[in-house]
């Protein structure tokens, strides 16, 4: 690694941490005036304390809609070389693409196209997840029959017996909403808060510069 | 389109798309793959047209009318912002050049700082601090009614264990094994208990959810064939 080399990952390491720790301060104390009590000129120093997020924020959507069409050039470019190289479903995605694009250039606000072709494939394919998921729950337990598969089983069948629309079966409706207000919201609870304190510990290591995948 | 021809479509490739169940079968396999790939070149146009519509455009008419300003900074400002955010995009078309790849990782470090403040802000704010908040606060009115009190301490136990269960530092014994207090494992069996019955209430809710669009999908087939 040379050493011009070296020096730019230095800077991007500090551009890192001071965008971030700028960022950071400024979404927490901007726009907040209570935090500086009842001083004159409090509501001011919140509103200018807010303005760096403000501006990164702008320019980071704009830079991320600028990479998504880097990336679907990415992706137009990919196919090409594949249908260059004789794959034919290549030149699918391709049509598609300039078909699409084409539509809505001659037809601005029509959603035909898109009643037509995206939301049936959509719907199809969420359809075929129901028999995925059954084929993978099946698979899951035939390899797990403890306890705790015991249970999975017994909270599905609970669920999806307490949705069938029967007045007999409203003591199991009556459980199943019981099951969904107290161990359900637990567990999801629980589940939040620890992908919560998942996304703090990697978001601080990207800010702190330990983490550095934009080395790329 | 007319009416009729987008059902005509919509049928044709519902088929395309179920003729997965039928296996990797020759040409009939080939069926479901060529419906992938529409929807493929389709979503990259769609993306591409929203991005286009609902981001660059309104920035680029924003810039050009001086009586409105994204910031409290003002119309020139607006300018300079747009303007870096093109060098920026265009830095990031540098990356396949090695020598300057560390400009397009400086571009690269913004987006995922700016990214991580915005996650760590908002799962402090959004998630953690108000669900802990319910989760610790007692209900108002709590008097002489045992069943609330008793979900309430339910929610409390459930949501800590479950916390608990997550925690994988143990203390290791010298022939490998792992050392885990009485305690703790029990803590962990009942958080356990909890993240099992909330995961089963989430599978059996996306089940009933694409259950009832397969069902749609194939009254569609049948109303079609009719």
């Amino acid at each position: 690694m040379g050493r011009g080399q070296r020096y730019g990952i230095a800077l991007s390491a500090f551009v890192a941490f001071a965008v971030g720790a700028v960022m950071t301060l400024s979404l927490l104390l901007g726009d907040n005036p209570a935090l500086f009590g009842d001083q004159p000129g409090s509501a001011q120093l919140a509103g200018l304390l807010a303005l760096p997020a403000d501006v990164l924020l702008r320019l980071v959507t704009i830079v991320v809609a600028l990479s998504i069409l880097i990336g679907i050039a990415n992706l137009l470019y990919v196919h090409v070389g594949r249908l260059a190289r004789g794959k034919a479903y290549s030149a699918i995605v391709l049509a598609s693409f300039g078909f699409t694009v084409y539509w809505y250039v001659m037809r601005p606000g029509d959603t035909s196209l898109l009643e037509a072709v995206q939301v049936p494939i959509e719907s199809a394919l969420a359809a075929l997840l129901c028999l995925s998921l059954l084929h993978g729950g099946s698979r899951v337990l035939g390899k797990r029959a403890d306890i705790w598969g015991l249970l999975f089983v017994a909270v599905v069948v609970l669920v999806l017996l307490a949705s069938l629309p029967l007045a007999e079966l409203a003591p199991i409706q009556a459980w199943r909403d019981w099951l969904m207000r107290v161990p359900v919201s637990a567990g999801a609870r629980a589940l939040l808060l620890g992908i919560a304190l998942g996304t703090v510990v990697t978001g601080v290591r990207a800010l702190l510069g330990q983490d550095r995948s934009f080395r790329g | 389109m007319a009416e009729s021809t987008i059902t005509i479509v919509s049928f044709v490739l519902t088929l395309m798309v179920f003729s997965y169940l039928l296996g990797d079968l020759p040409l009939i396999g080939n069926l479901y793959r060529a419906a992938v790939y529409i929807f493929v070149g389709m979503t990259a146009a769609f993306t591409l047209i929203v991005s286009y519509e609902g981001l660059i455009l309104p920035y680029l008419q924003d810039i050009q009318d001086q009586s409105t300003s994204w910031t409290a900074l003002g119309w020139r400002a607006d300018i300079t912002i747009f303007g870096a955010a093109l060098l920026f995009g265009l830095l990031l078309l540098l990356k396949p050049v090695k020598s300057l790849t560390w400009l397009t990782n400086s571009v690269f470090a913004v987006v995922i700082v700016v990214g991580a403040s915005v996650g760590v802000v908002g799962a402090l704010n959004g998630t953690l601090f108000p669900l802990l908040y319910a989760t610790v606060a007692l209900p108002e009115d709590l008097t002489g009614n045992f069943n609330a009190l008793l979900d309430t301490l339910l929610i409390f136990v459930g949501t800590m264990t479950g916390l608990y269960y997550f925690q994988y530092q143990v203390r290791a014994r010298s022939d490998g094994s792992e050392e885990q207090s009485r305690l703790g494992r029990g803590f962990r069996h009942i958080g356990k208990a909890f993240l099992v019955t909330a995961l089963g209430a989430i599978y059996a809710s996306t089940l009933l959810t694409s259950l009832t669009i397969l069902t749609e999908r194939i009254g569609f087939l049948f109303q079609f064939g009719a």
